[in-house]
């Protein structure tokens, strides 16, 4: 499990934002700001931070930014931070058939029909709960067919793959490239008795060999969206269709812009909130 | 009727690259928030911003939901993009490692306007050049 560096600094007068941004000239992963002072964040490799930091705080002692400081350096081991959130994880009703729920509720129906996904999130996003993967799951329920292959790029939990071959594809790949998602993705693809149908990899899109996907999803961000377009648009099959989502409708513009530069059409739009997800097909 | 607040969680994170390894993990996680979704929701809000650091603050209510707002970079982390260094002097005294401009500066002062406690933009500036002073950076006349 990866380490990291947790540095609690305290100091008087608590001149939070001098500081900060006194010790934002070294690579830190982040601040979280405490009444009376800071906790620092970094990587386990950068062994000498504290004695960078001592000569940033010495140094604003001697400029009368500070008075006194306290610095306390512990070793922090990554885990599942979700955990409190995710006793309170709700079973989420989808569309018109898919239901997701944790491992540890019950979903009992007499509906046929009714599609039954667990899903234990941990670390790793789409629980079903947050729109942009509502959209994803309510545009699969319409467009996946049996026998299609299916592709996830940032596949999360794997709760699109997953999705996809219960509602009829003939196997899924999800790839995610944050060890969490191997993990993660793994063990609720046995939750779901899938192994032989969904296979959880870790990467990114130029890791996977295989093409011609009838159906292609990615729920990630604007930023990615647009930084892999052409990768995504490669892998669809020609008559097949990409499913975008983690877009801002204030992003649409930008995301259009950027698609429809390829060879493809927007199909299909739907809209939750702030949030939306397109379709498109080759043109 | 208006939610309850439970708590505000004041992070400092880059744009478009929140993830649940701390800072974000450990803070919201012990406050039971859906941490995966405000990573999806500060990584989309920031994109435009890759580079710099967002200062965070996030209100956090007692059914577990949260709301957040953003405010505009440290100007440590501004004065290193703007005048291209990738750190500033260990000994700003002795050593100078960059120049700022007075319309670097006065670019920096604008942008942190918003969140900085100053009277006009002179004052800014002037507060800018702090920063850019303790970390061996020439202030141009």
């Amino acid at each position: 499990m990866k380490k990291y560096i947790q540095i609690t600094l305290t100091f008087n007068p608590p001149n939070i934002e001098i500081v900060s941004e006194l010790l934002w000239q070294l690579e830190l992963n982040g601040i979280t700001e405490i009444d009376n002072g800071l906790i620092i964040y970094c990587d386990i490799e950068n062994i000498d931070i504290s004695k960078k930091i001592i000569e940033i705080m010495d140094k604003a002692e001697k400029e009368k930014i500070i008075e006194t400081y306290l610095l306390n350096e512990e070793i922090l081991e990554d885990k599942n931070w979700n955990a409190e959130y995710e006793k309170n994880v709700k079973v989420s009703e989808i569309g018109e058939r898919i239901v997701i729920k944790p491992s540890f509720k019950e979903y009992i129906t007499n509906d046929p029909k009714k599609i039954i996904i667990t899903i234990d999130p941990k670390m790793s996003f789409g629980t079903g709960e947050h729109e942009t993967t509502k959209l994803v799951l309510t545009l699969l329920e319409k467009y996946v067919r049996k026998n299609y292959k299916i592709l996830d790029v940032g596949s999360g939990t794997g709760i699109l793959a997953i999705a996809s071959v219960m509602l009829g594809a003939d196997h899924a790949i999800a790839i995610d490239n944050d060890e969490w998602c191997l993990l993660n993705g793994g063990e609720n693809v046995k939750l779901n008795n899938l192994e032989l149908k969904v296979d959880i990899r870790l990467g990114e899109i130029n890791d996977v060999a295989e093409d011609n996907f009838e159906i292609v999803t990615a729920n990630i961000n604007k930023h990615i969206l647009t930084d892999i377009s052409d990768q995504l648009v490669f892998k669809m099959k020609n008559t097949g269709v990409l499913i975008l989502s983690g877009i801002l409708d204030s992003d649409e513009n930008d995301i259009l812009q950027t698609y429809t530069k390829h060879p493809v059409i927007l199909i299909d739009r739907l809209q939750m909130n702030e949030w939306i997800a397109l379709v498109f097909k080759h043109s | 009727m208006a939610k309850k607040v439970d708590s505000f969680i004041k992070l400092q994170i880059p744009a478009g690259q929140a993830n649940p390894s701390p800072p974000v993990g450990p803070a919201l996680g012990q406050k039971g928030v859906n941490i995966m979704e405000f990573c999806k929701q500060f990584n989309a809000r920031t994109s435009d911003k890759q580079g710099l650091i967002i200062p965070v603050v996030i209100t956090v209510y007692t059914d577990k939901s949260f709301t957040f707002i953003t405010k505009t970079p440290p100007a440590a982390v501004l004065l290193k993009k703007i005048i291209n260094i990738e750190r500033g002097s260990a000994e700003p005294n002795k050593t100078k490692v960059a120049k700022v401009s007075k319309s670097q500066l006065k670019e920096i002062a604008e942008i942190k306007m918003p969140d900085l406690n100053a009277h006009d933009v002179e004052h800014a500036m002037s507060m800018i050049a702090g920063t850019a002073r303790s970390m061996g950076i020439t202030v141009e006349e």
